[in-house]
């Protein structure tokens, strides 16, 4: 009972790992993700092509390797991060260029006819953007996003090779010391119920958003 | 030298405007006048040039050669080498701001209700605050028969009562002239006839109109003026009565033909 108790606090001291690098990539990864999604769509060339290549490294490698990357590599030319820098670093610029491609193809989805309505209204592009399209674009995007963001929550589990003592590898080396499978039991029991809050989260948020359309 | 008091009774005055899409020339030198509480039908076949004349008045495409005159003041004009140089911005603007548009697809906002997509625009672009601009905003629903639906999603309303509410938000913006393109090409019969009726009451309210219609009806009993179009010129042009009764151009009287069938 006691081991049990033990072994449940552990893991919840590993989930408040994974938990920062899920909430802290979320939140830096969604307005980065936008605003790339924004210069793709600029028209201006070379910013354009720039973002292509940043979004088809980033999407076209293993974020497994881009975390050794930036955690091994980089180093070897002087740059250093902290552990958790550095694993906030990969992921954000890995998950940013997904959410990107979300993003404009949400922008994308939104006919001509509302821009085109808005400006014989008299509305600025700013405002056409944030008052017309982005609500729209919010609305059609959330289904990709909600898929994207319940990845993360897994996705995270990779820092261990970083050597950081997120919820996996607390796991993990439970049950290679104590040969007892309970822990990764107690670890799958954690990771579901960190999903199954995000997918009600994003349930209601598509409510919301989608009072609109029935 | 024109007399500037004359000017401003002429609310729209097009010359020689030219208009290509690649090397595809869609306006081929179009002229023509909008008088102050005139009702203007630009009607023609398909590919004639017409719904692209209409986005060229309010510049939702660039004309290039040729001048677009808006109550008396250039909105664009040729430049010395003989190219259209438009309006500095805030001009530009201010005449634009005299001109709504009414759409083939309505393109209401569908993530806000009826009542909002009234006050968006009055809200964002005058600056006006929700208290000022409501009363007016129900005043238009009212006009159009629609204040039951203020607070309706525009997915819940029929394509005629989705309409209605766009006439209603352009008008929420007290334009001078009011643009239709093809308003009721997308609706089925019986709905075309509210949004017509709708349109009728603009009419006999001496706004400024001008619309670009498959309507050879509303054409005839409703505008002072009728524009016949094809393949980017002016065919043919005059009074309803003398256009549809008596059409001089061998063109205007095949297309006549053919809608009357």
């Amino acid at each position: 009972m006691d081991k049990l108790t033990e072994t449940v606090l552990s893991i919840l001291a590993g989930s408040k790992v994974t938990l920062e690098i899920f909430i802290f990539t979320l939140a830096m990864s969604l307005p980065l993700g936008f605003f790339v999604a924004l210069l793709r769509l600029s028209g201006i060339r070379p910013l354009a092509i720039l973002m292509d290549v940043y979004i088809w490294i980033m999407r076209g490698s293993p974020l497994m390797l881009q975390l050794l990357f930036v955690y091994f590599a980089l180093p070897m030319i002087g740059v250093r991060f902290s552990d958790i820098a550095a694993a906030l670093l990969a992921f954000t610029l890995n998950y940013a260029a997904y959410f990107a491609e979300i993003f404009r193809a949400g922008i994308q989805s939104i006919p001509r006819g509302q821009y085109e309505a808005a400006k014989t209204l008299g509305l600025t592009y700013s405002q056409t953007m944030r008052r017309i399209i982005l609500p729209q674009m919010i609305h059609r995007t959330l289904p990709p996003i909600s898929n994207e963001t319940i990845n993360l929550v897994k996705d995270t589990s990779l820092i261990y090779i970083l050597a950081m003592n997120d919820l996996l590898r607390v796991a993990r080396t439970i049950v290679q010391r104590d040969f007892d499978m309970t822990a990764f039991f107690i670890a799958g029991a954690f990771y579901l119920v960190m999903t199954a809050v995000l997918t009600a989260i994003f349930k209601r948020m598509e409510a919301h958003y989608g009072k609109y359309d029935e | 030298m024109e007399n500037t008091t004359n000017n401003a009774a002429y609310m729209l005055r097009v010359r020689d405007i030219h208009k290509s899409f690649q090397d595809n020339e869609v306006l081929k030198g179009i002229s023509l006048d909008v008088c102050r509480g005139e009702v203007l039908s630009i009607i023609g076949p398909s590919g004639s040039g017409k719904s692209t004349l209409l986005r060229c008045l309010n510049r939702l495409e660039t004309i290039d050669k040729g001048s677009i005159e808006v109550k008396g003041e250039f909105l664009v004009e040729n430049d010395d080498s003989g190219c259209a140089a438009y309006a500095p911005t805030e001009k530009a603007r201010a005449l634009l701001g005299c001109m709504g548009m009414v759409f083939q697809q309505f393109n209401l906002f569908p993530h806000m209700t009826v009542l909002e997509n009234l006050m968006e625009a009055p809200m964002q672009v005058k600056k006006q605050t929700r208290e000022e601009i409501q009363p007016a905003a129900e005043e238009l629903l009212r006009k159009v028969g629609l204040y039951e639906k203020r607070d309706a999603y525009p997915s819940r309303l029929s394509g005629g009562q989705q309409q209605r509410v766009a006439i209603a938000r352009a008008l929420a913006m007290r334009p001078d002239i009011m643009l239709f393109d093809e308003p009721t090409s997308a609706l089925d019969p019986e709905l075309t006839v509210e949004v017509l009726k709708t349109m009728r009451e603009l009419a006999a309210e001496h706004m400024t109109m001008v619309v670009v219609t498959h309507e050879m009806t509303f054409a005839r009993d409703v505008s002072n003026h009728v524009i016949f179009m094809a393949d980017g010129v002016i065919v043919e042009q005059g009074r309803p009565s003398d256009l549809f009764g008596n059409p001089k151009e061998e063109r205007t009287r095949m297309f006549l033909g053919n809608m009357v069938k």
